[in-house]
């Protein structure tokens, strides 16, 4: 349903996305990166909101900025937080509406209001929503032309926990309905909720394509790093070198750092160990594990 | 199943949303601040016991205050806002990501702005040469080149809005620079002036001479004003088909 091939977007001299190339079919399909990575860029790219410097990109085989029929197909919710400010969220959703040709207006605007839990008759402006509401009223427009392609940019942003399962089971049942669902998030746990495919884009490069569970393997499998708190350091740091646990061991301000290669490992042999030298373990604290660092980690890798 | 909208109901929609949102309580009351200038001089002009010729005096008061001032500025703020706001915002999506032509989403964006600026500036200028003494061709001769002004001028600034940022600050120096001082001083750029064509049809309706910066046929006025707006759109059709949209 949606293509990119080779598709790049430079703004003057900073690339924003490079040479990226993938292929998506129905389903949900999460793209995963850090702030700044190139996600809405992409997204802007696929719905010919701003056309690729080389490559192509085309949703359903056509470009969306030129083929006006393809734009009736395609719902995006866009990441800015930019609506009507003055409209009700009926009146905001019924002109998505209008503007896409719907004809049953009033019930597909109440229908997708409903989906995302929104009062139809709140006669309040969205300009004194809250950023959840807002987050909804976005997702609503979008949903309103029944589209068969979902852009979805930082769908669940403001949205609670409750709310985010609930539109997260929603993107489920439009999957099954056939639905190609794209959603961005910069956030891993997320992601792992939304479904099975991933397209990890970091500095503007597709760094990861394919199933999650695959890709957690692959970060899971990077070298790690973490910080061991304890009162004999050196002792600590002195058995795991011995004993082979370790890639390596730096000791630091009362506590040792750790370098290893299998981290599951190295989590079940830890605790044991002090036990048996008759240490304290203080803390345990992995110093690598935000996103950033698993993004550089399959950046470096791909390369 | 057909995902297009209609030409006529795009313009239709896309009118009746930017009417909404161009009708601030700011923009209103500065503009009829600006309003209120003129027709202060108007009525100056009808209770000064030194004008001669109030009729004459009058109409080259809308000339002077109301062509080169009132209407050029009264269409910058709405035609520019028409779709500039929207860019600027990032609002623009919601039109632009639509099976909606680009010309029906420009049309509905001047369309919207001239409902507002229309009736506004032929309000005070049309009130202005009444209060102001002015004979009935006088003031037929003002709504008209208001009316032909406004056309023209939000033609232009509909355009300038979504081809370039800050597009007020642009076309105020546009409407003072060019409009207001060179196009009075050289006959050349006179005549790539919207201000020449609005003062010829008030100089021929009226049938007071406004000097050499108004010596176009009122037909060859009335066509270029009309001209200038379709010209216009046109390229902010295009431009809107092209532009990168936030």
């Amino acid at each position: 349903m949606v293509e990119a091939v080779g598709a790049t977007k430079s703004f003057g001299d900073v690339v924003a996305v490079s040479d990226v190339s993938f292929q998506i079919g129905s389903g949900v399909t999460a793209i995963l990166g850090p702030n700044g990575a190139g996600k809405s860029t992409l997204f802007r790219m696929l719905c010919g909101l701003t056309q690729p410097s080389t490559g192509t990109v085309t949703v359903l085989g056509r470009n969306a900025g030129t083929d006006r029929e393809i734009r009736g197909r395609i719902g995006l919710a866009p990441q800015q937080d930019a609506l009507f400010d003055r409209l009700s969220a009926r009146t905001f959703v019924a002109l998505a509406a209008e503007t896409h040709g719907v004809v049953e207006v009033d019930t597909r605007t109440r229908d997708a209001l409903e989906r995302v839990e929104l009062d139809v008759d709140d006669p309040k402006p969205v300009g004194a929503f809250s950023k959840g509401m807002r987050q909804r009223v976005k997702l609503a427009a979008a949903l309103v032309n029944d589209p068969d392609v979902l852009v979805l940019d930082e769908p669940l942003t403001g949205l609670d926990p409750v709310q985010r399962q609930r539109m997260i089971t929603l993107f489920g049942e439009l999957a099954e309905r056939g639905k190609c669902l794209l959603v961005s998030s910069h956030v891993l746990d997320e992601v792992a909720r939304l479904g099975s495919n991933v397209l990890v884009i970091a500095q503007g490069r597709l760094a990861a394509a394919g199933d999650y569970r695959s890709l957690r393997d692959r970060m899971d499998d990077r070298p790690h790093r973490v910080r061991v708190g304890t009162d004999r350091p050196q002792l600590l740091a002195g058995a795991l070198v011995e004993r082979g646990n370790a890639r390596g061991v730096t000791v630091l301000e009362g506590a040792v750092i750790v370098d290893v290669d299998d981290i599951d490992r190295f989590g079940r042999i830890i605790a044991p160990l002090t036990v048996e030298l008759g240490l304290r373990l203080d803390e345990l604290v992995p110093l690598d594990d935000d996103l950033e660092s698993v993004f550089r980690y399959l950046v470096e890798r791909r390369r | 199943m057909n995902r297009s909208v209609s030409s006529v109901r795009a313009v239709l929609i896309t009118h009746r949303l930017l009417v909404r949102q161009l009708l601030t309580r700011g923009r209103l009351l500065a503009l009829l601040s600006l309003g209120a200038v003129v027709v202060l001089a108007a009525v100056g002009v009808s209770a000064s016991a030194e004008v001669e010729d109030a009729a004459r005096t009058i109409i080259e008061v809308m000339d002077g205050l109301g062509l080169i001032l009132v209407v050029p500025i009264v269409s910058l703020v709405f035609a520019s806002a028409a779709l500039g706001d929207l860019r600027e915002d990032g609002t623009l999506v919601y039109l632009w990501l639509r099976p909606m032509d680009r010309l029906s989403v420009v049309t509905g964006a001047y369309l919207a702005a001239l409902t507002v600026s229309v009736p506004l500036t032929v309000l005070v200028l049309g009130c202005a040469a009444i209060v102001g003494g002015a004979t009935a061709e006088g003031v037929v001769a003002t709504v008209v080149a208001t009316v032909f002004g406004v056309l023209a001028y939000s033609g232009v600034f509909v355009l300038l809005g979504i081809a370039i940022r800050n597009s007020i600050i642009w076309g105020l120096a546009y409407v003072l620079l060019w409009e207001g001082l060179f196009a009075g001083f050289s006959e050349p750029i006179g005549n790539v002036a919207v201000r020449g064509y609005a003062r010829s049809l008030l100089a021929n309706l009226s049938e007071i001479d406004l000097g050499s910066a108004a010596e176009a046929k009122t037909s060859t006025a009335l066509f270029v004003c009309v001209m200038v707006a379709v010209g216009s759109l046109a390229a902010a059709a295009i431009r809107l088909e092209r532009m990168d949209v936030a």
